[in-house]
């Protein structure tokens, strides 16, 4: 039969090892040091990406000097820096943090930039003709106007942290030999290389998707908090 | 109706002289907008500008509220050059530009809280002078809403709202009612004509500058209706409209506001058969 290879996947052999997986305490270890990291990277990335969009929505000049640089940048994969964040930063958290910093940057600016370049011009005008100082256009107009976009691009951009994390793991735990760091995606790493284990890198494959689904989810209660007005 | 160059009469609120307005850059593809537009609005007055659609209208607007800059002749409000945008002239915008962001009171409020006009108000008079606009307009109790959760009119009275709480010296009017029913359009005619004071002695009233292609409705409101014609925009007569106010129903059914409305169609009958067959 071609079950009797144990290390064929089984939906009953994933139940099994996500059950002896979560209570040797392994899989929350794992998944709570991965969630960590993309917390991090995350927030480094929105609290850079937000602003520079809207600064780049707003001035034409910002944008015209920025946005070839942010499209260079874009389609090299976060995964292509990793030697460099490696060769700075070593094979611990610190370099994975860059890599999801480095990958949830760009969705989150070109939403936000988006977002911001299409507030209906006539809202501008009427600010204009209410005497509003620029700062205070930003403020009141353009962050309100852009706020549905940035929810997608924070959304998309956790997401990227994901994928770049656990990529970023993969790859780390690669160089350091299985030992290292921690993480989702060493664990991967691990039942891949080492014990070779497909069940349980199918239990961390379901474990990250249904923590970013949570998370997600988390964004969009989040925004629809902000934005009670719910046109978006 | 003089232009002269130098010192404007005191009773001259706004001024254009030769106003042009083009549009794009090389003289081939350039369109002209507005050619020649020599006009005084005095202080006080009701000016409506009629005129088919695409004569350059909103153009004229703009240039008053600083949104565009002449590219001839100049534009002036009390003698001052106009050259941007200023809370001493309010806007109410054809789509109303309300923020969909913010409540009923949000908006009203909008340029007491953030801008120029609530300078020197401290809370508790900002508040008062919301609550008074939003009374004014007949939106008491719809404050909490936003503007996705209004009618139309109900926008449009929002808009209104807005204007006056920022209390500009002079309002412009794009079109404001160009998207209501008939009906609405014309309890919002009486409203607004209320609202703007034509009960009070013509030295307390605001300068307004509104927007139609509604003949009947600019006879309604105006003082004088300003008639356009097109390509390339131009004033075609100044209309005095001497009927008494306050205005009303009765107005409309008066033979004088049958025979103004008749003379300024005649003014625009061909220009219009013409728009409407191009």
């Amino acid at each position: 039969m071609a079950t009797s290879n144990p290390r064929t996947p089984l939906p009953s052999r994933i139940v099994m090892a996500a059950i002896d997986m979560s209570v040797s305490g392994d899989l929350p270890l794992g998944i709570a040091t991965s969630l960590g990291r993309v917390f991090a990277g995350f927030a480094f990335a929105a609290a850079i990406a937000v602003p520079l969009g809207l600064a780049m929505g707003a001035a034409r000049a910002v944008e015209r000097n920025v946005d070839p640089l942010i499209e260079t940048f874009r389609p090299i994969a976060a995964i292509a820096i990793l030697p460099l964040a490696i060769l700075w930063l070593g094979t611990g958290t610190a370099a994975a943090v860059l890599i999801v910093a480095y990958a949830a940057f760009f969705p989150i600016v070109v939403n936000t930039l988006a977002g911001a370049k299409r507030i209906p011009p006539t809202l501008l005008r009427a600010a204009a003709t209410m005497g509003l100082s620029r700062f205070t256009t930003i403020r009141t107009i353009i962050v309100p106007g852009a706020l549905p976009a940035i929810g997608v691009g924070l959304r998309i951009g956790m997401g990227v942290a994901w994928t770049a994390i656990v990529a970023a793991e993969l790859a780390v735990g690669a160089k350091a030999g299985g030992g290292g760091s921690g993480g989702i995606g060493q664990m991967m790493f691990i039942f891949y290389a080492y014990s070779i284990e497909l069940n349980r890198i199918i239990v961390c494959m379901i474990a990250v998707g249904l923590v970013a689904l949570l998370l997600d989810r988390g964004i969009r209660t989040g925004m629809r908090l902000l934005m009670p007005w719910g046109v978006a | 109706m003089s232009a002269q160059a130098s010192a404007v009469p005191d009773d001259i609120k706004l001024r254009l002289v030769n106003a042009g307005k083009r549009f794009g850059g090389s003289a081939g593809t350039q369109t002209i907008a507005v050619r020649d537009f020599t006009l005084d609005v005095r202080r006080g007055e009701f000016l409506v500008i009629v005129g088919p659609s695409g004569c350059g209208k909103t153009t004229v607007l703009n240039l008053l509220a600083g949104l565009e800059r002449a590219t001839e002749g100049s534009v002036t409000i009390d003698g001052r050059p106009i050259d941007a945008p200023g809370p001493d002239r309010g806007v109410m915008f054809q789509d109303y530009a309300l923020f969909p962001w913010q409540t009923v009171w949000g908006n009203v409020g909008f340029g007491l809280a953030h801008g120029p006009a609530g300078a020197g108000l401290d809370a508790a008079a900002r508040e008062r002078r919301v609550r008074d606009c939003v009374e004014l307009v007949g939106l008491a109790g719809a404050e909490a809403k936003y503007p996705h959760q209004l009618s139309g009119g109900m926008r449009q009275r929002v808009a209104l709202a807005r204007l006056m709480a920022n209390e500009p010296d002079v309002l412009l009017m794009d079109e404001p009612l160009a998207a209501l029913d008939a009906q609405t359009r014309m309890i919002m005619q009486d409203e607004l004509l209320r609202i703007w004071g034509q009960d009070r002695p013509a030295a307390q009233r605001r300068t307004v500058v509104f927007i139609t292609h509604a003949i009947d409705e600019a006879v309604f409101l105006a003082d004088r209706v300003a008639v356009m014609t097109t390509h390339p925009g131009r004033l075609k007569a100044v209309v005095d409209i001497p009927l008494s106010r306050p205005r009303g129903d009765a107005t409309r059914g008066h033979p004088q506001f049958q025979a103004l409305s008749q003379h300024i169609w005649s003014l625009i009958r061909d220009e219009a058969q013409r728009a409407a067959v191009t």
